[in-house]
């Protein structure tokens, strides 16, 4: 294969996915953290892609596409609860949304 | 004779069970029936057990029936035993025949009160704990019969419970038997220790002198406790607070005797313990005479009669003490019959007094009750001992016993015979004030006379029964001449002292003419009123407190436990146990309250802790492969 | 030769290219204050990921992220970041507080594992990569690969899509009684 061993988009992968963890883990805007917790399944999906090229195996393909359906899908319901909670005047802040504390 | 005697014993708990179970589905007075049938029925096995028992040799007659294996342990066996021997078959006789008399007698008496079948319950139930007592076959269930006789009195003492006088007076009566019932199961203890059973036929074994004496030890103090002998007896006075019928029967013939009974039973332990029959015996004397002192100034009616029973089972515990075992168990027979007739005569006139009881409100009886002053007379002169009559020949045989013990002897003999002055005295004192004279006033405004319909001849037949057994009861032995009392329980219990003829009529002699002089004296102080009646007042102080022990053991052990019990409270189980109860449950929800900052309903922190938790199973998946 | 190393050093030089943008707008989109500025950001890094699936020979797949990923999904961020009430948060304001502190060294640790593992294991299986077939991630191959062996993940992607659909449009409905009394949450 030409190019970089697969070692480094598993590297790249890696970042990703860590960077989209801090991103979920320190922003307090919900629209931010969706977007973070993006980064993070773009990581892995990437990684899915590096193994079916290594292995020579369509499976991680169709997988990866599968997360992108879901992604989406996941991306719909989260919006819309987060414009649910703009109509009630909620502030958009996931340290406000605390009504569940024991 | 063995289904007789089983019969005999089960009857009573057969009526117990009955009247508890029926409720109110029963009518009051047929409670009564069902309880006084019972005890006939009672006594009827008694009598067949008794009469199968003559028509055997005399070594033939001790006869154990086991019903079941109770209690095993290790190589320790102890049975639902009956025994049926002279000594049981007597005690059996007096009981479930007195008792059956005086159930008959409750009907009359409680007709009219609320809780009349809950009274028969109990009666019933103490008759059967009675028998329980003495046929059982072994110290277990002699105990067992004990503990349940020490029930049956606390509730029937405390039958009329809305008087708070009454509840403290069972309260007290129970826990002063069951003092007594701690030092009996000290010693069972010890003989199971030594013994390896609690059947009767160890009593005989050789133990060492110690252990014979704590082993008699004990059993004197459970005897002292329920006999209400010194120094345990300040509960018998306070006993009164019962209904008449329960006086009579529980106090004064039967529950009260159960002390002497126990000592005939283990008379072989206390052959072996010499030193505590002296104390028995001492004890006995002791009592008879402090007894008669405190009756001597007694106001209420059945107390002068209740302190009178004390002395004469101070006579019992003298004679038994002694040794003299089938005199004592004589007087016992006797004395039931006269007590429960006087006891029962004075029921009659608290009814028709309307349940007065202060004997210097009456006078003039005689002539409005004339048949109850015959009862009551013919029970007061059985009871001082004057011939023919009961007393004469049972009291008279314990005083010439007292004779044949050397020193210690003569004085009891001494303390024996100035108790028959006493006796006279006090009992014709509560004669001639009750009936003699004229009608005082009170009684003249409150007198009504006794009912002539079925209670009252339920009260009456009781009555001139045990009159009739009062004026030829003791003719069955005379001590120098025929004495089969004597013959009957030798098996059992073989006499240890012996007095010479000479003995015995020297003391008959002199106990009748002591009796004659008390009664005489009676006569001049109350009826005819020659002499004033001496005020000493000192005396008279310490009279009426009763030789203050009832102060002494308030200050004794009333007060230190009390002060005990309260600094306990507030020191251990405030502070500790609720404390520790309710911090439990403060410390459980604390705890909770520490855990729940866990939740902190912020998704940020469990995004955290998943984070974390990934990072440590990756290490350790990493680690592990 | 020379057109393989050269074609080897164009490979080398559109990696480094695509790999650095990626994380850069990555780091870009976790850092902005303004949510708008980060939804810019990750189009930028969904574009670079496809740029990186081309080199892998997954050109199926690289299509399928453009246009879905950064052509729908992103699209409806956007909307969303700019019909909803654009306050700006102050993110890095304050000292780390200890949720910061916990969630870096989280990241850290993942991060630092993934490395290990991946240089663990390079020694063994990471050394040679197959060789794929000219047909490797062309739309024929992801097709019959869907209608064959993965008929059944189809059509449950296929069913989840639905489910969210409605749940939207659920979500997005105006009911009467909510709009009466605000309760806060």
């Amino acid at each position: 294969m030409n190019g970089p061993n697969i070692t480094w988009y598993l590297g790249v992968a890696g970042f990703l996915f860590g960077v989209g963890a801090l991103g979920v883990l320190l922003r307090r805007n919900p629209l931010i953290v969706l977007l973070s917790l993006e980064i993070m399944l773009n990581g892995a999906n990437l990684a899915l892609i590096t193994f079916a090229r290594h292995l020579d195996n369509g499976d991680g393909q169709i997988f990866a596409l599968a997360v992108m359906a879901v992604a989406a899908s996941e991306v719909v319901v989260g919006l819309g609860l987060i414009v649910a909670l703009n109509r009630k005047r909620v502030p958009l802040d996931v340290d406000r949304l605390s009504s569940l504390r024991g | 004779m063995i289904y007789g005697s089983w019969i005999c014993l089960l009857s009573p708990l057969a009526a117990a069970g009955l009247i508890t179970l029926a409720g109110g589905r029963i009518t009051r007075r047929g409670a009564g029936y069902l309880a006084t049938l019972s005890c006939f029925v009672s006594f009827g096995g008694a009598v067949a057990a008794f009469v199968s028992l003559l028509g055997r040799d005399a070594e033939q007659r001790s006869v154990l029936s086991t019903a079941w294996i109770w209690i095993t342990g290790g190589t320790y066996r102890s049975g639902l035993a009956v025994l049926i021997d002279p000594l049981s078959v007597m005690m059996m006789l007096v009981v479930s025949g007195v008792g059956a008399l005086i159930v008959l007698y409750s009907i009359g008496y409680m007709d009219g009160d609320r809780e009349e079948r809950r009274y028969f319950a109990y009666m019933a139930l103490f008759v059967f704990s009675m028998l329980l007592l003495v046929q059982g076959g072994n110290l277990l269930i002699l105990l067992a019969g004990w503990g349940m006789v020490g029930l049956s009195s606390y509730l029937l003492i405390g039958f009329w419970h809305e008087r708070p006088s009454a509840i403290a007076a069972a309260k007290k009566a129970f826990v002063m038997n069951a003092i007594g019932d701690a030092t009996m199961a000290l010693a069972l203890f010890l003989l199971i220790q030594k013994a390896g059973s609690v059947d009767f036929g160890i009593l005989g074994g050789e133990y060492t002198s110690t252990v014979a004496n704590l082993v008699a030890l004990g059993l004197l103090g459970g005897a002292v406790a329920k006999s209400a002998q010194l120094p345990l007896q300040t509960w018998l006075p306070d006993a009164m607070e019962g209904p008449t019928p329960v006086s009579a029967l529980i106090h004064a013939a039967t529950m009260v005797t159960a002390g002497v009974y126990l000592i005939v039973r283990t008379h072989a332990i206390f052959e072996q313990a010499p030193k505590v029959a002296d104390l028995a015996a001492g004890l006995g004397a002791a009592t008879l005479l402090v007894a008669g002192l405190v009756a001597l100034v007694q106001v209420d009616i059945k107390r002068v009669i209740a302190y009178s029973t004390m002395s004469q089972i101070g006579y019992m515990f003298l004679a038994v003490g002694l040794g003299a075992y089938a005199n004592g168990m004589f007087h016992l027979m006797t004395h039931a019959f006269f007590k429960a007739l006087l006891f029962m005569a004075a029921g009659i006139v608290i009814h028709a007094l309307t349940d007065e009881q202060d004997i210097r409100k009456m006078g003039g009886l005689r002539r409005l009750l004339p048949r109850t002053f015959i009862a009551f007379a013919i029970g007061a002169v059985a009871l001082v001992g004057l011939p023919p009559f009961a007393g004469f020949f049972s009291k008279d045989s314990i005083l010439a016993d007292a004779m044949d013990r050397g020193a210690f002897g003569y004085v009891l003999w001494v303390v024996g015979l100035a108790g028959t002055f006493l006796t006279g005295l006090y009992t014709f004192r509560l004669l001639f004030l009750v009936f003699w004279g004229e009608p005082s006033a009170f009684v003249k405004e409150h007198f009504h006379a006794p009912k002539r319909d079925l209670t009252g001849w339920t009260m009456g037949v009781p009555v001139a029964v045990l009159a009739v057994l009062s004026v030829i009861g003791g003719w069955i032995q005379f001590a120098p001449l025929w004495h089969p009392v004597e013959t009957w329980l030798q098996s059992v219990a073989e006499p240890v002292v012996t007095p010479t003829d000479w003995q015995e009529g020297i003391s008959s002699a002199l106990a009748v003419l002591l009796g004659l002089l008390g009664i005489y004296v009676a006569w001049a102080l109350y009826a005819v009123k020659t002499f004033a009646v001496p005020q000493f007042a000192f005396a008279q102080r310490v009279l009426e407190h009763k030789f203050y022990f009832d102060e002494l053991y308030d200050a004794l052990f009333y007060r230190p436990t009390v002060w005990l019990a309260k600094a306990l409270f507030r020191g251990i189980e405030d502070p500790l146990i609720a404390e520790s109860s309710t911090s439990l449950g403060q410390d459980t929800r604390d705890l909770g309250r520490i855990v729940a900052r866990l939740q902190t309903g912020l998704v940020r922190t469990y995004v955290l802790a998943i984070a974390s938790g990934a990072a440590v199973l990756a290490i350790v998946f990493i680690a592990v492969k | 030769m020379i057109a393989a190393s050269v074609g080897n050093v164009l490979v080398w030089a559109v990696w480094i290219l695509a790999a650095f943008a990626c994380l850069g707008s990555g780091v870009a989109v976790v850092s902005f204050s303004n949510p708008f500025y980060s939804a810019l950001a990750l189009i930028g890094n969904l574009g670079s990921l496809a740029v990186l699936y081309l080199l892998l020979s997954s050109e199926f797949v690289a299509a399928a992220q453009v246009l879905v990923y950064a052509g729908a999904v992103m699209v409806m961020f956007l909307f969303v970041i700019a019909y909803v009430d654009p306050r700006l948060e102050s993110p890095w304001a304050g000292g780390p507080g200890w949720q910061a502190i916990g969630g870096v060294l989280a990241a850290a640790a993942l991060l630092v594992e993934i490395i290990v593992v991946i240089g663990l294991n390079a020694g063994g299986s990471l050394a040679h990569s197959h060789d794929v077939g000219g047909s490797f991630g062309s739309p024929s191959y992801i097709g019959r690969l869907f209608l064959t062996d993965h008929l059944l993940a189809f059509e449950i992607t296929s069913i989840v899509l639905l489910v969210a659909a409605i749940g939207g449009v659920i979500l997005g409905s105006h009911s009467r009684r909510s709009e009466a009394g605000v309760e806060p949450l």
